[in-house]
């Protein structure tokens, strides 16, 4: 080995762990369940029979597919634009002096590091029908204790509380992140020009943050999109939980993949639902993208 | 120079991280095998006494619930990794995995076909696959119908609490259904049963034939009066409000049980343990068990296999093969009320003769084990784990007032042909 073949190689080993792993974790497995897609695939079996774009059709008129897909945006709208707000409220509070910085910052972040299927089983537990915090809490108003589980208003309602737990502290940190690069000199002209707070805000802050918006909601759609450890943990260990409700009322489409994939056992279906889930994963981030830029372009 | 001999170092530690992610021996050298159960199975003193008897063995306990377990067990067979080394099967994913039957060691290869007569015969024909020439498990217990009830609660809804009256109460279904009624009359704290699908489960388990023929496995679920009596009693119960809404072995189920939220359960031999997990010493000389209306059935009950991904199959099976073994099965019976699958065992007048004291001394060996040899087993479709979630959640659907009993079974039906397409 000589001197000059360590430096020409070496870069490329130090790099290459990302592209290996991208390679094994990603790229394999997008194909793979590309392949399994256009087949009959049964999960312990293997391939049955190539079908083409069958699998394809079926989702297509599949109206429990169709569900999952309106749960999913539900569930999403319900998280996302409180989760939002939320975070840019916080954010705007914490971008001011305080004392403790670093202190409220951890806080804020805490409910992220909580692994995600402690959240779900402590708030199923809040949420529980019989002895839940949720009831107790209601009956100070004189309500009736509510089935959480059993309609999708208030499914979908528990799961949002649940990611919005998890996600607003995090956004809240990097919008905070954001604000802080903002000019200073743009304030000080906004207040000599007599700006008020909400419109320095409005035309000062959200402008500069605005890569970070755009990150922000794309990755919250995708992360929506994905949904699958609250809601299925939030149904609990029945048959209904499986299937996200008795009558699918708060089924994601990840959680309609893992009933196909692994419940029925038929692989290839459950394939197509991941690949059309990596389509419409593609599109949000494109549409996002154009629209978040023409909102806030506005301002 | 120096630095080019560091790339092959690194390969080679990387190598050896790989490689210790593997093995099948514990740190002292002894042999580890893993055993995979969910539930109760009552294992932890055998894995005991048998590393005491094969000092070379270092046997490891997984227990995880009935799902996950189920589940972590096909991802694994399906990834051709992760299995232990000897797994626990439920009866309702036989047909399933016997479809795939080279994913375990066939047992016959280890000698398992002269066990044959330990079990009842009809035990021993749901672990086999391929008309009896592969061995896919070995029976460890099974399911023997009974009806546990609260004789605190029956006390003060001014019902029997003698055992042989309050089964008197209820020779069929109907008298069952009556004695809700009453019940829901004097006490209104607490529901007269568990869930509807628990009293579902039970109702359909006494059919020999449920939602597949016998014949020709061929889907009967929306003709066959066996399941729309079931799905009718069951609805009826449910949809009068009779049911605390708790499904089993959830959390809130076990909390039920502790707080003595429900009255009566639909219970196999297997769930004595759970009741008494979740009731704690509390709960103690609360419960008794009766004879449950329709006249016995069998519900549940599990085999033991050996994955063909493991390293030490043979070993595997010998572990299986005493776990099994009579000697140990009355001895779960003895001490956890674990049913025998085994004639020699349930006619043992020890086990006959067997009462719980946490159930008020009740005679569960006349109770359960004397009933075995009529127990008739269900038959199973192929398909019936995709079936069978449709109705249960239908059922579910009438629990939480969303439908009617009808509405219920009608969808049910349309779901289930849609499933089967």
């Amino acid at each position: 080995m000589s001197v000059q073949w360590d430096r020409r190689i070496t870069p490329y080993l130090f790099v290459s762990p990302f592209f290996v792993l991208f390679a094994v974790f990603g790229l394999y497995p997008l194909l793979r369940t590309g392949w399994m897609s256009l087949h009959r695939w049964d999960l312990l079996a293997g391939p049955v029979r190539f079908t083409g774009l069958a699998n394809y059709a079926d989702l297509l008129t599949d109206p429990h597919f169709y569900n999952a897909l309106a749960n999913t945006a539900s569930i999403f709208v319900v998280a996302t634009v409180p989760q939002l707000a939320a975070a840019l409220g916080i954010a705007a509070l914490l971008d001011r002096p305080l004392r403790g910085r670093t202190a409220w910052h951890a806080v804020v972040l805490l409910p992220n590091v909580v692994p995600v299927v402690a959240v779900a089983l402590v708030f199923t537990q809040l949420f529980g029908r019989d002895q839940g915090f949720a009831a107790w809490v209601l009956s100070w108003f004189g309500a009736d204790p509510v089935d959480w589980q059993a309609h999708a208003w208030s499914a979908h309602l528990g799961v949002a509380i649940m990611v919005n737990w998890r996600w607003t502290g995090y956004n809240a940190l990097l919008y905070l992140a954001a604000m802080q690069s903002v000019p200073r000199e743009l304030h000080e002209a906004a207040a000599l020009d007599g700006a008020s707070r909400l419109r320095a805000f409005r035309s000062v802050t959200l402008p500069g943050i605005r890569p970070t918006l755009l990150f922000t909601v794309v990755v919250s759609a995708i992360g929506g999109l994905q949904l699958f450890a609250e809601p299925r943990l939030f149904g609990g260990g029945s048959t209904a939980g499986s299937a996200g409700g008795n009558d699918r009322q708060f089924q994601t489409l990840v959680m309609y993949l893992y009933e196909n994939g692994f419940e029925r056992f038929d692989a290839g279906y459950a394939a197509t639902i991941s690949w059309v889930l990596f389509a419409l994963c593609a599109v949000l981030a494109s549409v996002n993208a154009v629209l978040v830029r023409r909102l806030v372009g506005r301002g | 120079m120096q630095r080019a001999y560091r790339t092959p170092w690194l390969v080679a530690a990387l190598v050896m991280v790989v490689a210790g992610c593997g093995g099948g021996a514990s740190g002292d050298g002894r042999l580890r095998l893993t055993v995979a159960t969910f539930g109760e199975f009552g294992y932890d003193p055998l894995f005991e006494e048998y590393e005491r008897a094969h000092p070379e063995v270092d046997v490891v306990g997984r227990v995880a619930d009935f799902d996950s377990h189920h589940k972590g067990l096909i991802t694994a067979l399906a990834a051709g990794n992760g299995a232990a080394d000897v797994v626990a099967i439920e009866e309702q994913y036989m047909p399933r995995l016997r479809q795939s039957a080279d994913r375990f060691a066939d047992l016959a290869r280890f000698g398992a076909d002269g066990l044959r007569d330990r079990w009842a015969p009809w035990k021993w024909a749901q672990g086999v696959a391929a008309d009896g020439k592969v061995v896919l498990g070995l029976g460890t217990d099974m399911g023997g119908l009974a009806m546990c009830y609260r004789r605190d609660l029956f006390e003060r809804a001014g019902l029997p609490t003698d055992r042989d009256q309050v089964a008197a109460l209820w020779p069929t279904w109907e008298g069952y259904a009556e004695v809700a009624e009453r019940f829901a009359g004097r006490v209104t704290d607490a529901r007269f049963t568990d869930s509807v699908n628990t009293v579902y489960t039970a109702v359909l388990n006494q059919a020999e034939e449920n939602y597949f023929a016998k014949a020709d496995d061929s889907f009967i679920g929306a003709t066959n009066p066996n399941v729309k009596r079931a799905f009718d009693i069951a609805g009826a119960l449910g949809a009068k409000g009779h049911t605390a809404k708790v499904a089993t072995f959830t959390q809130p189920w076990n909390v039920a049980i502790n707080q003595g939220s429900f009255a009566t359960i639909t219970c196999p031999a297997w769930m004595l343990t759970q009741i008494k997990e979740a009731g704690g010493p509390a709960g103690a000389g609360k419960w008794d068990i009766t004879a449950i209306p329709g006249g016995g059935g069998n519900w549940g009950g599990s085999y033991l296999a050996v994955p063909a991904q493991g390293e030490h199959q043979r070993e595997a099976y010998r572990l299986a093969e005493w776990l099994t073994a009579p000697e140990q099965q009355k001895r779960l019976f003895v001490d956890d009320g674990i049913l025998p699958s085994e004639p020699e065992v349930y006619r043992d007048p020890v086990v006959l003769q067997h009462k719980d004291p946490y159930f008020g001394d009740a005679p569960v060996g006349r109770l359960f084990a004397a009933s075995s040899d009529t127990v008739r087993p269900n038959y199973r479709g192929v398909r019936d784990a995709d079936v069978r979630p449709v109705f249960g959640r239908a059922l579910g659907r009438v629990e939480d007032g969303a439908q009617d009993v009808g509405q219920a079974w009608e969808q049910a039906v349309r779901e289930a042909r849609d499933v089967l397409r």
